[in-house]
């Protein structure tokens, strides 16, 4: 017996930080933050150096509304963008 | 003046008498008498005799004997000659009238010929009368001047002799016999007319019976001979009205002008009744209203022009200034010929003809509204007929009683099912819609329909599919052509929008205005409840989706929908569906849209990025060695990835892929990494679609399957037979669910089931050759998907959702129902609602709860007895049961009913959690009190006494010790 085979299959994709929740908006890492819509590319997730993860938005928020040197909202290092 | 007045009270005239003048008197009486005798038999020449006599007895004031006297003899001769020689000729009907009530008695033609007759002969007697009456007049009026007071007095009273006479002997049948004579007469007349009619434009076997017809009247009539030109039948019908004048009006002379108006009347309406069921039927597709105005118009109108005409309306109508002026007095046609304007008699038969004839249409129609709404498209005709009937009459509310009364017979019934009675109810809004463009009486009507369909599980499921499939999302559907039930509404509505408000925005005054001009009260029968017609715009989507309740459960069995039909998707084509959810949007708002919307991009997305990845690996070859391998099966394989958080839950069940598949999806999940860093795939193996092309020595077979179909007829390749087991442990999945999926290649003749060594372990067999005949699918591509098998389904249903997400409330359910002992559904529902405020907020509805704790009753963990609830048996056995009882830490008395083969351990569990400050008192629970109690309860089973759960632990531990080592 021969094959011939066409899979179409189905995943579902996830970030892949430690945790489930983005520490400022409190909402799904592979949902999206309050302003955005859509999931994904759109809205997408951003490490800081001490490998706290966060919605690229929520913390660009965070960041631009500090007036000094912003820490990291989990352990209060600085915030460094992770190269 | 006075000598003819005054001698009956002054006696004294009497002294005046002589001899002489009584002599003269009793010779002019004799003679008078005798005078009188020969005139009425016909003997003219006594005339000046009898005048003379006349005057010798007025002489002495004795008018009024005279006329007593005269009127006397009339009367006898009257009754003598002419009444039983009248209603004679009616005796031999006397039977047939009253035992053939319903068919035309079979000698009607000589029924018309008899009463001619007799209605001539008597009316030639009284004329001959009248005219010796005026003898009389004549002879008393030479006397005094005032022969026209006395002449009417005279007659007046000759006319209620007459008549009374004719009545004292009038024959119970004889209304009967007008009846049928002017049936047929009009029967008659209304042939002849439609002969005219149809002349022209109508098929050769209408012709046929025209003449059928006509050579029938000529010899009912004897009058016409066979000539078929148009003229003589006109005249023909002239005749035949004077004929039925002639009739009418002898019949009025003798007093029979009411009866005579009812027979005709009545045989009038009977015509209209018969015509407008004949033309309206049960053809739904044909407005017939012009066609029965027309009739109205041709027939029975033309027939009482002419029947009025010729018996002087003023009899009938003697008043014509008391009636009240109809409004179609005005526009009323000069449709007659001869008179320049319809005189108020005919325009009331008109009025009277029309209402009739609209009653009866519209009684016929409500009676079959059901049909014609089954029909609705096409039977727009009968629905505008109707709309046009009920505007006149305004017996709304029986079109109300009838049609839901035929409903709850006809279509909310079990057998019904929930798709038909959805397309009926959208047809029945449509339908009166027209009808009533308020909505009231589809208030009414619908409410029975919602009501039944809330009770029905599928409904919900039903409407998203009417409303987002249709045929537009698969057009080789047969059935109904056209796009979904939504397209149709949103069309609806468009064109609705364009004619309300084709004017300028910057006119918002005067629209207003115009708008404040156009405002109609509602009508009588609006529920003042239900708010004013503003708010009630027939919106159907509204309606519909009223049934369901609320709009986010419409919104979720669609996302359910959408999701079950993108993930069994093997192309990313999903056109059709983005057209959908945009027809959505517009009615449910983007926002209650917005997973379906995240969902419908995913395939977007998936689409790049499978692109992507293709184009990725041509690019740059892989680096390394499997490359030239997998690089070529790697075009076999496409992915949809989703965003899991905003897709309904999936099932996800295990399930090996075969080696080399499961080797492509590493890979191409890793180079979906490479591209999107930091994201990852987690392959959902179990779902998805494969196209398979078997090979075999003899034929190629196409199928569209579920990969888990896929996977286990690929594990063939390896060896040609496999065990239920083996096949099971090699592709991770439960045997009895191997077995349910391996039957789909069973029944299409790949794979052969035989009995195994073990009972529950069959063996299956690949058959390489199909024996010569029996060629399932030899040759033949087979395009399945079996996706849609029963109980499999990618996505959760909603109902599995909430079923999910209730048993979290479950422990409360049956903690709440321990402790209060039994509750109706209500007030568990509001007890949830009042304690469950946090952490999963209670927010299910009272249908929902009643279809979990029904799904607990059945599941034996309830019961339900009168619409109250209780624990059905409390076995508290398990440990994972006891520890709901955690719930009531501040609870202070419990009952618990408990088995007695509590072991200690089991009861601890209970108990510690419960807390030191409750008070306890142990019941058996129903079963063991029929059994022997065991001796744990004597001692806390007493009712009322209670007991910290301390002491009763210490003494259940004294007491298990022995037993559980």
């Amino acid at each position: 017996m021969g094959f011939q085979t066409e899979w179409h299959a189905v995943a579902s994709w996830t970030w892949d930080a430690q945790d489930e929740t983005c520490g400022i908006c409190r909402m799904a890492f592979d949902g999206c933050c309050p302003d955005c819509k859509l999931p994904g590319d759109d809205c997408p997730l951003m490490w800081g150096a001490c490998n706290h993860a966060f919605h690229l938005h929520c913390i660009l928020k965070w960041v631009n509304s500090q007036t000094s040197q912003a820490h990291c909202p989990m352990c209060r290092r600085e915030w460094q963008f992770k190269e | 003046m006075g000598e003819s007045t005054s001698p009956f009270c002054n006696l004294g005239i009497l002294d005046t008498l002589t001899g002489d003048s009584i002599q003269e008197i009793i010779e002019s009486y004799s003679n008078f008498c005798a005078n009188t005798e020969s005139l009425l038999n016909g003997d003219f020449s006594v005339d000046s005799e009898f005048a003379c006599n006349v005057h010798g007895l007025c002489k002495y004031g004795l008018n009024s004997l005279v006329r007593d006297q005269f009127l006397g003899s009339l009367e006898e001769t009257f009754e003598r000659n002419c009444v039983s020689k009248f209603w004679q000729y009616f005796d031999a009907y006397s039977n047939v009238a009253i035992l053939n009530t319903n068919e035309p008695p079979v000698y009607e033609d000589c029924l018309q010929q008899v009463l001619c007759k007799a209605l001539e002969e008597i009316s030639l007697e009284k004329q001959y009368q009248e005219k010796c009456l005026l003898v009389l007049v004549h002879a008393l009026s030479d006397e005094e001047h005032h022969s026209n007071a006395e002449k009417a007095y005279l007659f007046s009273k000759y006319q209620l002799m007459v008549s009374s006479v004719l009545m004292a002997r009038l024959p119970r049948h004889f209304p009967e016999i007008l009846h049928w004579y002017f049936k047929g007469r009009l029967e008659e007349l209304s042939t002849n007319v439609d002969g005219e009619f149809n002349y022209e434009n109508e098929s050769q076997d209408k012709d046929d019976m025209d003449i059928d017809e006509r050579s029938k009247v000529p010899c009912r009539t004897g009058k016409m001979d066979i000539d078929e030109c148009g003229l003589g039948k006109f005249s023909e019908n002239n005749a035949l009205v004077k004929n039925i004048g002639k009739v009418v009006l002898n019949l009025r002379s003798l007093g029979f002008t009411s009866m005579a108006d009812d027979a005709y009347a009545s045989a009038i309406f009977l015509l209209l009744k018969a015509k407008v069921h004949d033309l309206a039927g049960d053809d739904f597709r044909n407005s017939v209203l012009q066609s029965i105005k027309d009739w109205i118009e041709v027939v029975p109108l033309q027939f009482l022009h002419a029947l009025l005409a010729y018996i002087g309306e003023s009899v009938s109508y003697d008043s014509p200034s008391s009636v009240p002026k109809s409004p179609l007095a005005s526009v009323a046609p000069s449709f007659y010929p001869g008179s320049n304007a319809p005189s108020e008699g005919l325009v009331r038969w008109r009025l009277r003809l029309e209402y009739f004839a609209y009653e009866t249409l519209q009684d016929l129609r409500i009676g079959k509204l059901f049909e014609i709404i089954v029909d609705y498209p096409e039977s727009s005709p009968a629905i505008e007929d109707l709309k046009q009937c009920l505007e006149y009459t305004g017996q709304h509310s029986k079109l109300v009683e009838s049609f839901i009364s035929a409903l709850k017979y006809r279509l909310l019934t079990a057998g019904a099912s929930t798709n038909d009675i959805l397309h009926q109810y959208v047809s029945t809004i449509k339908a009166l819609r027209t009808i009533d463009p308020a909505g009231v009486f589809l208030e009414a009507v619908g409410e029975p329909i919602r009501d039944y369909l809330k009770g029905r599980k599928d409904t919900i499921k039903c409407i998203v599919t009417m409303l987002t499939d249709g045929t537009g999302g698969n057009p080789n559907a047969s059935g109904n052509s056209g796009d979904s039930l939504l397209e149709e509404l949103n069309r609806d509505e468009e064109n609705l929008e364009n004619t309300g408000t084709d004017d300028d925005f910057n006119i918002d005054d005067k629209q207003a205005w115009i708008n404040a001009m156009r405002w109609e009260p509602d009508p009588v029968e609006a529920d003042p409840l239900k708010g004013s017609r503003n708010r009630r715009k027939v919106d159907i989507l509204g309606m519909i989706v009223g049934i369901i309740g609320s709009k986010d459960q419409l919104v979720n069995e669609y996302r359910v929908m959408l999701a079950e039909k993108l993930l069994n998707k093997s192309d990313y084509d999903i056109d059709s569906e983005i057209r959908t959810l945009e027809l959505l949007k517009i009615h449910f708002g983007e926002s209650s849209m917005q997973r379906c919307e995240i969902m419908l991009n995913d395939l977007i997305d998936s689409k790049r990025a499978n692109t992507n990845i293709k184009m990725n690996r041509s690019q740059t070859p892989h680096t390394g060695s499997e490359a030239g391998d997998t690089a070529v099966s790697l075009d076999n394989l496409d992915a949809t990835i989703i965003s899991s958080n905003f897709w309904p839950p999936i099932q996800d069940e295990s399930l090996n892929v075969p080696q080399p598949v499961d080797k492509l999806l590493s890979d191409y999940a890793q180079r979906f990494h490479e591209i999107k860093t930091p994201r990852k795939l987690i392959w959902k193996k179990n779902l998805g679609t494969v196209k398979l092309e078997l090979q075999f020595e003899d034929r190629a077979m196409q199928f569209t399957v579920a990969p888990i179909h896929a996977a286990i007829i690929m594990k063939f390749q390896d060896q040609p037979s496999w065990t239920s087991k083996d096949l099971a442990a090699a592709t991770g999945v439960p045997v009895d669910i191997l077995n349910r999926r391996t039957n789909f290649w069973i029944s299409k003749g790949i794979l052969l089931e035989s009995p195994g060594q073990d009972l529950n372990d069959h063996v299956f067999t690949l058959l390489e050759i199909v024996d010569s005949d029996e060629s399932i699918g030899n040759g033949r591509n087979e395009e399945l998907l079996v996706g849609d098998e029963e109980g499999e389904r990618s996505v959760d249903s909603v109902e599995d959702q909430i079923r999910k997400e209730m048993t979290v409330y479950e422990k409360f359910i049956m903690g709440m129902l321990t402790n209060f002992g039994s509750m109706a559904l209500d007030r568990i529902h509001n007890t949830l609602k009042m304690f469950c405020v946090a952490d999963p907020p209670y927010d299910k509805s009272l249908q929902q709860l009643q279809s979990f704790l029904s799904g607990l009753v059945s599941e034996e963990k309830l019961e339900l007895r009168d619409g109250i609830y209780r624990n059905k048996y409390p076995c508290w056995v398990t440990s994972s049961k006891l520890k709901h009882l955690c719930v009531f830490r501040t609870v202070h008395v419990l009952e618990l009913p408990l088995p007695s083969n509590l072991t200690h351990d089991q009861l601890a569990d209970v108990l510690l959690p419960v807390g030191s400050t409750s008070c306890l008192s142990l019941i058996p629970s129903s079963t063991e009190a029929a059994t022997a109690p065991s001796p744990l309860f004597g001692e806390f089973a007493e009712p009322g006494i209670t007991h910290s759960p301390q002491d009763i632990l210490a003494s259940s531990s004294q007491f298990h010790a022995p037993m559980d080592n």
